[in-house]
């Protein structure tokens, strides 16, 4: 199928229409995914977006649900959004992310019905990534910039439009439904070509990096890769799989709600008891837990790398601390095994 | 989909009771508005709850109470903090929410037929009263071998339980020695570290498993004891303690290497501990 | 520049040989173009990952504090005012520390630099007499240096070290006073367009913290928005915790804020938290005639008390 690009606002409008929509909008300098209102706001000349989608399904802030207690007793009412939504062009990477936080909030014994209902409730609409950043390592962490994984579309930019696919019954429905034109031969053979062109020139190793991380924990070299971390959160907010989050109250005596709000482990507070005692004191044992976690944890829970290679966290590191350095650091070091 | 389990159940303050001479110590006795709320509420002796308590948040404690004794559920809170404080002041009659349960429970059936050397300290004896309920009912007892309690405090008016202490003192079918650190007016019982009575009391391996709950100074020198009789990484059961939030095993707080606490544990063996990271 | 960082190299080593510090904190070439990152040398032999250019933004100072043995630090003006704050502070002793001062002409801002190339990938970046050439996939663009710098630099007046143990580099010329066009601006508009300009901003907040963490003077053990009793601000990214959040910040920091423009930096989604720093410079200098870190002698302004201070606040009859 295809979408002419002077066509697209149009067609967004129509989905506006019907759902909450989702597009890259520009922020002065950068790209955020937001919801729009009208078709024009869209803008599709970007890389990625500074922080990823994930806050569509996993909202940064968000009510649990309210209560109130009187005489009468207590009046729960659980606050869970099933607005049918559209992500249009969400980058593969991100659509990664969200396959990889599906194992966290549908665990093996809980299911997240915020999460998830949302999940259920949305359509995936993918851009795939014609020129990749030089801080994207997709290809080494399972995705790719035309990978379809979890995708209900797959919209490939040829010049003056987009070849689209469909790749699950929800976007077939999606196409039906806008009736989309078809996609001559010269169309389709240019969105072949952006796919062969399309080339990721960073490429992170990870070959024996899980079985390095097995077994250093008590090794000399985490004492260093923190140093110059400044223990903030632009990191794991940056991050398309990172699922920390709080749990608060937010009330007015009995009157109030629960919100869950992101959290970091990077910062000291989150792991600290109500005795006074940190099984992390300091911030080398906090990176550590953020690559243990991402890179060994997550791999033995669910056999794959908390990580879909997007750059992001390089990027927005105030102090440059760039994590494709520490892995490469950790790979090629001797681990000490004994504790 | 099952039920949200971030959706507590209401339920009723209807003892707020101050087990320690010190005060620092409450022990809570909630009341099921319903039937049809205790059947959703179906626990087993080692599982947490989170209490949530409304306008201030919420926080995770043992259940202390078994569920051979129905219609409540009962937990020991110290004061350290905004939800524990909030507690302590409550009034009987308040409503507050309880999710859960939560965790997993000790090994019960696993335990069948064995000697159980049970060791805690401090207030750590929440869910180890849980079990020694369970335990003793007499539909359970003959499930199990030797049942041996060490419980060891700072002095008498810390020990949690006392009204229990007492019952389990004059019954037979359970071995209790109760031990206070420095010697007390009025105490005729055990005085030593728990550790040192451990190593007194020198409880057989054979065929027997400990289960271990207290402060981390309490389990780290009464380990050796254990392992001095013999005692092995998969006969030693632990209930490990850290900072949570969901207790669902989603919001990433509470994990010891690949596991989370709250959904994966409390309850560990010694032996799955010793493939996860000291760290916690 | 490269003679710069040759320089700094030198001492460095000579300094770690001698055992006159033990640890050295400096920049290191950064894993990006046009990037620098912060980086702690403790033997002689590492002393070559030292480096000097336009993009060593950061402020060093902030890994100053309370450290045991003595120590040498690379450090622009602005880090210097820093130093010599916290030193007020005693987080920091004078006689273990070894400032390497290096007069700066100031820093690009990464956020125009990205302007400058459409937000493409920069692949490298030369550096000429004043300008920049920004090298990308398949064009290149000189930019003059001047378009580049933080605005931070554009108004510093500190950019010699005013206290330091040696200085490496040539002095920079002195430049105008600050007239605070800026925060003027600000200041003239209506409280109603104050309040749509902050929630503007703010509402790009993510509460990241890399704005007090990338602060030198934002050192609390437990910071005002962790404390749970007193909540003083919600946790939530709701505009109005967000402004709250760094007007504290911001006023936790009067009379201690050196306008290094660190923590305007540090955000990753470029809010303009000058906007707010400034307006208490500017307060701090119009109340107290007082700037920080620009003496060693002189004591921070809000500590301080004399008998002519101002009392706006008063409402006489």
């Amino acid at each position: 199928m295809i979408i002419a690009k002077n066509a697209l606002p149009g067609l967004l409008d129509k989905l506006v229409a019907e759902y909450e929509v989702y597009a890259p909008v520009k922020q002065g300098t950068y790209s955020l995914y937001k919801q729009i209102c009208n078709g024009a706001e869209a803008d599709f000349g970007y890389v990625n977006s500074k922080i990823p989608p994930k806050g569509i399904l996993f909202p940064q802030s968000e009510k649990l649900y309210s209560y109130s207690v009187t005489g009468e007793g207590t009046n729960l009412e659980e606050c869970i959004d099933n607005r049918k939504k559209v992500v249009f062009g969400i980058r593969p990477c991100d659509v990664k992310g969200l396959l990889l936080m599906d194992n966290v909030f549908n665990n093996d014994k809980f299911q997240d019905p915020y999460y998830l209902t949302r999940r259920a409730n949305t359509i995936l609409v993918g851009m795939a990534c014609n020129n990749p950043a030089g801080t994207c390592f997709c290809t080494s962490m399972g995705s790719g910039p035309f990978d379809q994984s979890g995708l209900d579309l797959m919209l490939a930019d040829v010049g003056e439009a987009y070849v689209v696919e469909a790749l699950s019954q929800k976007g077939k429905d999606l196409v039906a439904e806008l009736a989309l034109g078809a996609a001559d031969s010269t169309q389709k053979d240019a969105a072949a070509r952006a796919k062969e062109a399309a080339e990721v020139t960073c490429v992170v190793n990870t070959e024996g990096l899980k079985a390095k991380l097995d077994v250093n924990f008590y090794d000399s070299i985490w004492e260093k890769f923190h140093e110059k971390c400044l223990g903030c959160a632009a990191c794991t907010y940056s991050c398309p799989t990172c699922h920390c989050f709080d749990i608060v109250d937010e009330a007015k005596d009995c009157n109030g709600c629960r919100v869950r709000n992101w959290d970091s482990c990077m910062f000291p507070l989150f792991t600290l008891h109500g005795s006074g005692h940190n099984p992390r004191t300091s911030g080398k044992e906090r990176m550590r837990q953020r690559i243990m976690h991402k890179f060994k944890y997550f791999v033995d829970n669910f056999n794959a790398p908390a990580c879909v290679g997007c750059g992001r966290c390089i990027k927005n590191c105030p102090v440059n601390l760039d994590v494709r350095e520490i892995l490469a650091d950790i790979r090629g070091s001797e681990a000490r095994s004994d504790k | 989909m099952q039920r949200n389990p971030y959706l507590p159940l209401p339920m009723k303050l209807v003892k707020n009771f101050t087990e320690t001479e010190d005060k620092l110590i409450h022990t809570f006795t909630f009341q099921f508005l319903s039937e049809e709320d205790e059947k959703s509420f179906p626990y087993m002796p080692g599982q947490f709850a989170e209490i949530c308590v409304f306008g201030k948040g919420e926080a995770p404690f043992g259940i202390a109470s078994s569920p051979t004794e129905p219609g409540f559920l009962k937990f020991s809170v110290a004061k350290v903090g905004l939800v524990s404080t909030a507690l302590h002041m409550m009034e009987e009659g308040t409503m507050v929410g309880i999710r859960g349960p939560l965790g997993n429970y000790y090994p019960l059936e696993q335990l069948k037929g064995k000697n159980i050397v049970i060791i805690g300290g401090g207030f750590a004896f929440t869910t180890l009263r849980s079990m020694i309920t369970y335990m003793l009912k007499p539909e359970h007892r003959g499930d199990y071998g030797k049942l041996t309690v060490i419980y060891g405090a700072r002095n008498p008016g810390l020990l949690l339980y006392k009204e229990e202490l007492e019952e389990w003192n004059g019954r037979s079918d359970i071995d209790l020695v109760c031990t206070i650190d420095r010697p007390v007016d009025g105490w005729t019982g055990r005085v030593g570290f728990v550790p040192t009575v451990t190593k007194e009391v020198a409880p057989s391996s054979e065929n027997s498993v400990a289960i271990i709950c207290g402060p981390p100074v309490m389990i780290k020198f009464t380990m050796p004891e254990l392992e001095a009789c013999g005692f092995k990484p998969d006969q030693i059961i632990m209930s490990l303690e850290n900072r949570m939030k969901c207790g669902i095993g989603m919001c990433g707080r509470c994990n010891v290497g690949n596991k989370y606490v709250c959904k994966d544990g409390p309850v560990f063996t010694k032996a799955e501990l010793n493939q996860l990271p000291n760290e916690y | 520049m490269q003679k710069l960082a040759s320089a700094i190299q030198d001492v460095a080593k000579k300094l770690l040989e001698e055992n006159k510090v033990d640890l050295v904190v400096g920049f290191a070439g950064g894993s990006l173009p046009l990037r620098s990152t912060p980086c702690f040398i403790r033997n002689s032999e590492e002393a070559a990952k030292l480096t000097w250019d336009y993009s060593c933004e950061n402020n060093l100072a902030n890994y100053l504090r309370k450290r045991e043995g003595k120590v040498a630090v690379v450090a622009k003006g602005c880090d210097v005012r820093s130093i010599v704050a916290l030193i007020g502070e005693n987080q920091i002793n004078r006689d273990n520390l070894y400032i390497i001062g290096i007069p700066c002409s100031g820093m690009v801002d990464r956020l125009k630099v990205d302007e400058a190339v459409e937000g493409k990938d920069l692949l490298a970046a030369e550096e000429k007499a004043d300008a920049l050439v920004l090298k990308c996939k398949g064009f290149e663009k000189e930019v003059k240096l001047d378009e580049l710098m933080h605005d931070t630099c554009k108004v510093c007046r500190y950019g010699n070290p005013v206290v330091y143990d040696m200085i490496i580099g040539d002095a920079v010329p002195a430049r105008p006073e600050d007239n605070f066009a800026d925060v003027a601006a600000f200041e003239a508009l209506s409280p109603a367009d104050r309040k749509a300009a902050l929630a503007a901003e703010f509402s790009k907040c993510i509460r990241c913290y890399a704005c007090r963490n990338a602060c030198p003077m934002c050192y609390c053990t437990e910071c005002f928005v962790d404390c749970s009793s007193p909540e003083w601000v919600k946790k939530s990214t709701d505009v109005t915790d967000n402004i709250m959040f760094q007007a504290g910040r911001v006023f936790h920091s009067a009379g201690r804020c050196a306008d290094c423009g660190a923590c305007d930096r540090a955000c990753p989604m470029g809010i303009n938290l000058r906007g707010m720093t400034r307006k208490m410079v500017k307060e701090v200098k119009d109340l107290f005639g007082h700037e920080t870190g620009v003496s060693l002698e002189e004591k921070p302004a809000l500590s301080t008390f004399t008998a002519d201070d101002p009392e706006p606040f008063l409402v006489k009859e």
